[in-house]
């Protein structure tokens, strides 16, 4: 990709707290199963991590439908596991869930849709969250599809 | 705090572009600074006189011209980019600066952040 191979000079935030946006989608890239690795190792290495944000495709993971066969792993289940143990709040965009399919309660009854998929502890919400932590002490990490 | 986001990917293929301008309208939303670079085959979004209506989509260029109403700072193009898609100043939309995409550019925001 044209550009991609900007040398970091300096750390850019507080490298004890992160912030993981997670743009790629399970099973079509591999960025939320390193995103997962990086927050272990990261909780492992007494770092913290304040918040899990998922945007565009990234939205995919938050899906509570998601039934691979039972001898793969369950990247969905596996976050979502994760993010409860270690009581780290996680957000799908709101615009980018909803063009997506992926839908909470609320928004099923706003739009009169058949069902809702979000699952648990993933929340609905609106890119002020993510706006939030890019104003915050924390430092920002993306995790995309690549190419 | 200033952010840079880049879109490095063609308009009308996928949303990843639209949803960064989103994420650049959002922070201009929050008086945050923020400017946006398109480079490779980004800077297709700058083209003048887009019409989408083949394909079944708006124009990207009415999003683009109510950036700097929004309140995103800059718009700016990659100068090698423009060359190597054929675009020269005069086919650039308004409000656009060509620049080079460098470290030093980079350097000049406390946070950068690709489109997808």
């Amino acid at each position: 990709m044209i550009g991609r191979s900007l040398k970091e000079t300096k750390t850019p935030a507080n490298a004890g707290v992160f912030t993981l946006v997670i743009t790629g989608a399970p099973y079509s890239s591999q960025a939320p199963q390193t995103a997962l690795r990086f927050a272990q190792a990261a909780l492992a290495g007494n770092k913290r991590i304040d918040r899990v944000f998922l945007y565009g495709d990234g939205v995919h993971l938050a899906s509570s439908l998601v039934a691979p066969p039972s001898d793969e792993l369950n990247l969905c289940e596996a976050w979502a596991g994760f993010l409860s143990e270690n009581d780290i709040p996680s957000v799908a965009c709101i615009a980018s869930a909803l063009r997506r399919g992926l839908i909470d309660e609320s928004e099923q009854q706003r739009y009169g849709l058949s069902a809702y998929n979000l699952r648990a502890p993933f929340e609905i919400a609106g890119l002020g969250e993510w706006v939030d932590s890019t104003t915050s002490q924390s430092r920002v990490i993306y995790f995309h599809k690549g190419n | 705090m200033s952010t840079l986001i880049i879109i490095d990917q063609p308009p009308y293929g996928s949303w990843e572009g639209r949803e960064a301008l989103d994420m650049a309208f959002s922070l201009a939303a929050f008086d945050q600074p923020v400017s946006l670079l398109f480079c490779g085959a980004g800077v297709n979004w700058l083209r003048k006189g887009q019409d989408a209506g083949q394909v079944g989509q708006k124009s990207v260029e009415r999003n683009l011209a109510a950036a700097p109403i929004f309140g995103v700072e800059a718009l700016l193009a990659d100068r090698n980019a423009c060359h190597q898609f054929g675009l020269t100043e005069t086919e650039l939309l308004d409000h656009v600066s060509v620049t080079d995409f460098s470290p030093e550019l980079t350097d000049r925001f406390n946070h950068v952040a690709f489109a997808g």
